[in-house]
């Protein structure tokens, strides 16, 4: 669910100009809400939050606890979609209003993707499979050709950057893989338990990582067609998501709530707990790498936002207080 | 809401005397048939009055706070302060809700306060439900209250832009979409069975927003699918009381009313609706949004009589369905097989175990009949006490370890307690005849909490450990044989009692009075048999009659029971095994919708037929027809 769902065009520039301006707006999708259950007090702003310049969080849209993704047009920033407990919401108009796209035979979608080639497609992670708007959110026929009818449960959804129609979903029975806008879906790894995020590398297309709930973590090389398993990632315990360093292509990380932050430096190899000033337990619930700075994001669930510098030797309590952060999106600033 | 209204209540207490809540504090009422129309309708209408009263004279126009949605919509009804409820209405809609518990009292208020609230409170309530997000949650109760509220909202106000609500989508949009919903629901309910059946406490979340939708909708289709709800709601709900409190099993209950049976929202509509058992306090609280609009609905008198007019004793069996299931699992609802046994005396209910809700199921009991049903813990019953987070992944969109951390908060503190009474198990297979249960369980080794519960009341009486391993005691006026089937060991059991809490609940661990029966060992079970206290001459002729049954079982390779039961069935239960009875396996196959002397319905019918005596109603959703007969 973490993002880089973009090119990043300035990375060479980026590599050596940390201190420098941020050439990044980063959004995420946050609940600042401890004990929140339905039909109680809303008492703090949850939802859609841009960092501001100053670092402060502004927030968009409405206060909703239960915003688990968000995607952007490419075409036009004011286009954004979020996947939430009521279905997909899309604002035209920048965050000013907004609109419940699905119907009441979608319910609490997990992850929202445009495909930056065909921005007009966008892909939904449903508790029951798959759904794609070709129309922006207007319609949402169900494409699930290739799933099976039970085990289609679907995490996440992520947009291969280079080819328009190009598509991996992590379900609850492994990864499924579509080269036509999910006309037709082929599973191209098997799991026992569901596949909780995967990503993209920003450095080489054709590096995908994997993790699941119980299987480990999981490395393809060709572009998604075949996986290999992370030997020095731990299979018993949930990995809830992974993230690549968009300024040093060896460096990994992953986040879980039993085992906190797990770091690579050796593109995969190598894997080494980084909790040093997290709290214990770690409640790990996602993590991030900021284009800009490098520094690695930790959110620790009802705690706050935490972060490092030093690629997670070291934790700073880092603001958002009480906050669980469920996805992260770096977008250029140069998009309009 | 709940919280909302404990809170109220503890604020209210420290203050002034509280009004008196006459049927609550009241002997228990008659059970005496009401055979007059007009008399029962008075009645009705003067418990309506009472509960209304009750909530109108709690508040203290000198403190705003005491006068919240529920109290507002009892005080509109009455004709009373509209100017302070009109300007607490303001004030209220300025902090708007965040789901289906703050819409249905904000369509309360709507509604009934229509013709009387000030221009300026209508128009809060409408410009609320523009500028603040409404969850709709996730179980089919959240759905219910959300979709009735937003259709009835639609409707009231038909014409407005996608723009003024804060779905974005038009009146038209939404009132399409709400009423596609609701007639899915209600086509699932009436052909393969409601999801969170019987429950203690739920009942309250579908009776009001189909209340409100046979009150208020305007379409008249929509008006006539909400009141043929609530008579196939209220004719389930008479078919499985007993002296008006609602017996086992239940998808959904909580860790009180499994042992205090009569303390849940179910009560309320008892009371309301059959008069023959007490109210809970309060009027069950959510009870009041009920009341406000009670005097729409006339209750049939064939669902009165079902309730409180008994002849014989009778097995009602029932098709319900599970929660949904997101995944890791073959189905998305599995079917649930419902068995009542319902007598003078006692009731024995249960389904065929495994789970109905991953969280707060209660699969089967044995409870019998009590004079006064306030304070009492007429119940016998085991479980095993399953928790999984993995497992409670098949409902829910979450990760598996924040699931358990989190429901001690969320009101389900009881879930991953190694002495918990309350929740289903998959390890858990559930027979029964009559008023005899067999229920067997084969818990694999590494199980977490690897052992059997059984809740022994306080209230039993002569409950003795006979040496040939059977447990004998007295219930109200039901002899009770359990047999456990491998050792135990006996404690006192601790309950919950909900402290008051600004942030999430808080619970407080208490001695009951009761006594829980472990036994820790995986390959287990209980038989129950019961029988009336008139049946025997004596309790010691009871007892003899029991042991003198022939019972063969073993627990290896699988638990198995072979028994003759008090009422001469030859029983033969195999854990993962179908049960034979007199040589003949059970056929689930064949079981209907409803099926017993009251309620009957073929499986995929939409068709329900209510009978007592003479009188005859069928609610037919094919045609949404309701239609009345007098046989001679």
């Amino acid at each position: 669910m973490t993002s880089l769902r973009f090119p990043l065009l300035l990375l060479g520039l980026l590599a050596g100009a940390a201190s420098a301006a941020p050439s990044h707006d980063l959004y995420i999708c946050a609940a600042v809400n401890k004990g929140y259950v339905i039909g109680s007090k809303i008492v703090t702003v949850n939802g859609l939050f841009r960092r501001g310049a100053a670092g402060e969080w502004q927030h968009l849209g409405y206060n909703d606890t239960s915003v688990r993704a968000v995607d952007f047009d490419p075409r036009n920033r004011a286009v954004i979609f979020t996947a939430a407990n009521n279905g997909c919401w899309r604002s035209l108009d920048g965050g000013q209003h907004w609109r419940i796209t699905t119907s009441w035979d979608m319910t609490e979608p997990l992850d929202v993707t445009i495909d930056p080639h065909a921005p007009d497609t966008v892909y939904l992670a449903l508790p029951d499979g798959i759904a794609v708007s070709p129309d922006r959110g207007q319609t949402w026929p169900r494409r699930e050709n290739g799933l099976p009818e039970r085990g289609k449960y679907t995490q996440v959804v992520e947009v291969d950057r280079t080819q328009a129609g190009r598509v991996l979903a992590g379900c609850e029975s492994g990864i499924y893989l579509t080269t036509n806008g999910a006309e037709s879906w082929t599973r191209v790894l098997p799991t026992d338990t569901t596949v909780d995020d995967i990503k993209q590398s920003p450095h080489d297309p054709r590096l995908w990582l994997a993790v699941t709930q119980s299987n480990g973590a999981w490395i393809s090389r060709d572009g998604g067609l075949s996986w290999k398993q992370l030997a020095g990632v731990p299979s018993a315990h949930a990995l809830y998501n992974v993230a690549f360093d968009p300024l040093h292509p060896s460096r990994l990380a992953i986040g879980s709530w039993t085992l906190g932050v797990l770091t690579s430096e050796d593109g995969g190899e190598t894997w080494t707990a980084r909790n040093a000033g997290i709290p214990d337990p770690h409640k790990v619930w996602r993590i991030a790498v900021d284009p800009d700075s490098g520094s690695l994001y930790a959110s620790v669930v009802g705690e706050a936002l935490y972060s490092s510098e030093d690629f997670g030797r070291t934790w700073k309590r880092g603001g958002l207080e009480a906050s669980t952060v469920n996805a992260f999106l770096f977008l250029p600033v140069s998009t309009p | 809401m709940k919280k909302t209204f404990l809170s109220l209540c503890l604020a209210i207490l420290s203050g002034a005397a509280l009004p008196a809540q006459p049927s609550f504090t009241a002997p228990p009422p008659s059970k005496a048939v009401v055979p007059g129309a007009d008399t029962r309708r008075e009645a009705y209408d003067q418990r309506i009055d009472e509960a209304l009263a009750w909530r109108s004279g709690l508040v203290n126009l000198a403190k705003p706070t005491t006068l919240d949605p529920a109290a507002i919509a009892a005080k509109l009804v009455r004709h009373e302060d509209v100017a302070a409820c009109s300007a607490r209405v303001i004030e209220l809609m300025k902090e708007g809700g965040s789901g289906p518990f703050w819409m249905f009292p904000s369509v309360c208020l709507a509604y009934t306060g229509r013709d009387s609230l000030s221009a300026e409170a209508r128009a809060a309530i409408r410009e609320a439900w523009r500028t603040n997000m409404q969850l709709r949650g996730d179980t089919e109760n959240h759905w219910a209250m959300y979709y009735t509220s937003l259709y009835l909202m639609s409707e009231l106000y038909p014409n407005d832009p996608a723009e003024s609500w804060y779905t974005g989508k038009s009146s038209a949009e939404s009132l399409a979409e709400s009423r596609e919903y609701l007639i899915h629901w209600m086509d699932l309910m009436t052909t393969v069975g409601q999801g969170e059946f019987n429950p203690t406490g739920y009942i309250t979340e579908y009776a009001i927003p189909m209340l409100y939708l046979a009150t208020w909708a305007h379409d008249p289709e929509m008006r006539m699918r909400g009141r043929m709800t609530l008579d196939w709601l209220f004719a389930d709900l008479a078919a499985n009381t007993l002296n008006g409190v609602l017996r086992g099993p239940h998808a959904r209950t909580t860790e009180n009313p499994v042992m205090e049976r009569w303390n849940d929202q179910a009560s309320f509509y008892s009371w309301l609706l059959f008069g023959n058992t007490p109210p809970p306090a309060s009027y069950a609280g959510f009870g009041l949004y009920f009341a406000v609009a009670a005097k729409n609905y006339q209750l049939p008198e064939v669902i009165y009589r079902i309730a409180v007019d008994r002849g014989p004793d009778y097995v009602q069996r029932d098709l319900k369905r599970s929660r949904r299931r997101w995944r890791y699992s073959d189905v998305l609802m599995a079917p649930i097989y419902k068995t009542s046994y319902m007598r003078r005396d006692y009731a024995v209910g249960s389904f065929q175990g495994g789970r109905a809700d991953p969280i707060q199921t209660h699969v089967w009991d044995v409870s019998w009949t009590v004079a006064d049903p306030r304070g009492a813990h007429s119940t016998l019953f085991s479980v095993h006490p399953y928790s999984s987070p993995e497992d409670m992944q098949t409902s829910f969109t979450a990760y598996p370890e924040p699931m358990i951390p989190n429901l001690a908060s969320e009101g389900k503190p009881s879930y991953d307690a190694p002495d918990k009474i309350l929740g289903a198990s998959p390890y858990e297979q559930v027979f029964q005849d009559l008023d005899t249960i067999v229920a067997l369980y084969d818990i694999p080794p590494g199980t977490r909490h690897p052992h059997v519960n059984a809740f022994l009341s306080r209230d039993l009486v002569d409950r003795t450990e006979d040496p040939s391993g059977w447990i004998f005691a007295r219930g109200g006026n039901a002899y009770l044989a359990y047999r456990p089937l491998a050792g135990y060991t006996l404690a006192p059991f601790q309950g919950y009692k909900q402290q008051p809490s600004k942030a999430g609940y808080k619970w407080e661990r208490i001695a009951t009075g009761d006594t829980l029966l472990q036994s820790p060992h995986l390959k287990n079970g209980s038989i129950v048999q019961a029988a009336s206290v008139s049946e025997f001459p004596s309790f010691a002729a009871f007892k003899a009659a029991i042991l003198a049954l022939p019972l063969e079982f073993r627990l290896e390779p699988v638990p198995t029971v072979k028994l003759k039961t008090l009422r001469g069935k030859n029983v033969v239960v195999t854990y993962g095994q179908t049960p034979v009875v007199d040589g003949y396996p059970v056929d689930y196959t064949k079981w209907k919708l409803f099926e017993g002397p009251y309620l009957n319905a073929e499986k995929g019918s939409r068709c329900l037929t209510i009978t007592h005596g003479h009188l005859k109603r069928v609610l037919d959703f094919n045609h949404l027809s309701i239609t009345d007969s007098v046989t001679p």
